[in-house]
């Protein structure tokens, strides 16, 4: 009996829906991120970043290395095309541009922190955000060097930039000090203990399929024909066919195949928190970094 | 009288020495002041090692005189919660990241070579959620330095100087509460800081005023506070004038806050939350 109501409590725990969030009053977004691909990928962004652009916010990508390892064209042709397509899909969710910082894709582990949080310091000074969105450092397990460089100096640059005793040369340029009160941080919810969202953002079927296509336009990681084909021959042994693969060719039948993907981990989100659609995230709202002040300053601060 | 004597020597001979090590100049006071407060209260000895300069954290202020004016404030705060001296290691505020570890680790090895203390509060590097990672770097060396500073084989040349090894015995992680699962005990393996939270009621007013007395980075968050709702057509009441008074009532709100986030669910009014290891778990669960 003991063993039946724990078989019954213990899915019911796990399942338990996190709270809706809300997009933040505000209208400049900049998503930092290491590579050309991490704004629309699996587990986090395209979807949020098109819900942004639906409320009216202005959004930029700053995608921190080159992406010379990813595809199969070799160092310099990669970072060519995959900087082409990152730009081919940020258009697709609305975005106003993408700053490419350069540094040596999956070689950022050894690369100075302040150098790389320098630069981003002067792009939130710049853009003055209200939202950023990036990855999460405390995320558990991320084998990328990358991922782990640009969360840790994106946890810094956001508050930082409000210090004008950092890089006070910036205020020559006639940039101001400016603290980036809203957060986004996403990382892979299935890596062990993982990442620890505590707000999922709730999406539309348009938002998502902005997402489907913003994923598939990076052709040079995503949708390869060699994928099509193999499910297809594994469709064939087992003599089964995909009405939708019929009259596809096999780089369609990958885009339709990615398509879906999308389309599934967002409804598997959605599903796990009460709605059709949803991403889940890590949210820092404007005076979480004072947790002993934000009840008081919620509750007495006036118009 | 000879009893007298006889207790004041058994209180002599049982005092603890603590070393506190801090990041930044607050951290300390906001996550562990009363409970450093009560230990001195109780005989204890209580000295401070801050790594950092705090030469950012101003409002309109040049860094060195931040970093001079929060250095003579941090002295001042200490003294408040009894601790005896300060040792400022002088690294600039939030650039720890491009610091070698195995530097800033060696360097709080050499005090607890020197101060061989009983009892080690340091910033708890497994905290997650917290923006400021100089408490990240040195929690991290610091929790080294403790391993180290008891290996002999750990810089040799302090030996010949007359500096021993030293096992420091209880350890205190301490965090301001960003981590959701700050509560969640670890394994029970030899060495696993545990859950503690301690009751902080009879100190408080001295971690207060201890809290007060960092006035440069008090004024800085208030008027950072007031911006930020300024720039967002809102206002405080409190700070409409921030001057003296209402900083300190802002610190007043925030440091009693803390404290009652800290005793939830325990049997405390205020409290400070820790890991704690202490001298049980040395000793693996299989031997004891």
């Amino acid at each position: 009996m003991k063993i039946l109501l724990l078989a019954l409590i213990i899915p019911a725990l796990a399942a338990a829906p996190l709270p809706l969030g809300k997009i933040p009053p505000g209208h400049i977004l900049l998503v930092i991120e290491p590579h050309h691909d991490d704004h629309t990928t699996d587990y986090g962004m395209g979807g949020l970043i098109a819900r942004f652009t639906d409320a009216g916010y202005e959004s930029w990508y700053a995608r921190a290395s080159n992406d010379e390892k990813d595809g199969a064209s070799g160092y310099p042709l990669n970072d060519m095309i995959n900087l082409r397509e990152s730009e081919a899909a940020t258009r697709i969710l609305g975005m106003k541009g993408v700053y490419s910082l350069n540094w040596r894709n999956d070689y950022m582990d050894p690369i100075p922190l302040q150098e790389l949080r320098a630069q981003l310091i002067l792009l939130i000074r710049k853009h003055r955000p209200d939202v950023v969105l990036s990855h999460d450092p405390w995320g558990h397990y991320d084998r990328n060097p990358d991922h782990r460089k640009i969360a840790r100096a994106v946890a810094e640059a956001v508050w930082m930039a409000g210090l004008p005793n950092v890089h006070p040369e910036h205020l020559a340029l006639g940039l101001e000090p400016y603290r980036v009160p809203y957060l986004f941080l996403k990382a892979r919810v299935d890596y062990g203990r993982g990442h620890h969202p505590n707000v999922a953002m709730e999406l539309t079927k348009s938002q998502v399929e902005r997402k489907q296509k913003a994923y598939v336009t990076h052709l040079n990681v995503y949708a390869h024909p060699s994928m099509a084909r193999n499910i297809r021959q594994q469709l064939q042994a087992e003599k089964l066919t995909v009405p939708e693969f019929e009259g596809k060719t096999d780089e369609e039948a990958a885009v339709l195949i990615e398509e879906w993907y999308m389309d599934w981990i967002s409804r598997k989100r959605g599903a796990e928190n009460g709605v059709r659609y949803a991403e889940v995230y890590w949210y820092r709202d404007e005076f979480d970094y004072l947790p002993g002040l934000k009840d008081y300053i919620s509750t007495n601060a006036v118009k | 009288m000879m009893i007298v004597l006889f207790l004041l020597f058994v209180s002599i001979a049982s005092a603890k020495n603590v070393l506190v090590v801090t990041a930044d100049a607050s951290d300390f006071i906001l996550a562990a002041g009363g409970s450093i407060s009560a230990m001195v209260a109780g005989g204890d000895r209580a000295i401070l090692v801050r790594v950092t300069n705090d030469d950012k954290d101003s409002w309109r202020l040049p860094p060195e005189e931040t970093a001079s004016r929060t250095k003579a404030e941090v002295e001042q705060a200490a003294k408040i919660l009894g601790i005896t001296q300060v040792h400022s290691l002088g690294y600039r505020a939030d650039e720890l990241g491009g610091v070698s570890p195995t530097e800033i680790r060696d360097r709080i090895l050499f005090y607890i070579r020197l101060l061989k203390p009983d009892v080690l509060f340091i910033p708890n590097p497994y905290a997650e959620y917290d923006e400021v990672l100089d408490r990240f770097y040195t929690g991290l060396a610091a929790e080294e330095a403790r391993q180290a500073a008891a290996l002999p084989n750990f810089q040799l040349p302090f030996a010949k100087a007359g500096l021993q090894p030293h096992v420091t015995r209880e350890l205190y992680y301490y965090a301001q509460p960003f981590d959701p699962r700050r509560r969640e005990a670890e394994s029970t393996a030899t060495f696993t800081p545990q859950p503690k939270v301690v009751g902080i009621a009879p100190t408080f007013d001295k971690k207060l005023r201890a809290a007060q007395a960092l006035k440069t980075i008090n004024y800085s968050m208030a008027m950072r506070i007031r911006r930020r709702l300024e720039d967002t057509g809102r206002k405080l009441p409190l700070l409409e004038t921030a001057d003296d008074a209402a900083v300190n009532k802002l610190v007043e709100i925030n440091v009693r806050k803390l404290a009652e986030i800290a005793a939830r669910d325990s049997p405390y009014k205020q409290a400070e939350e820790f890991m704690y290891a202490g001298p049980e778990f040395q000793v693996p669960q299989k031997l004891r």
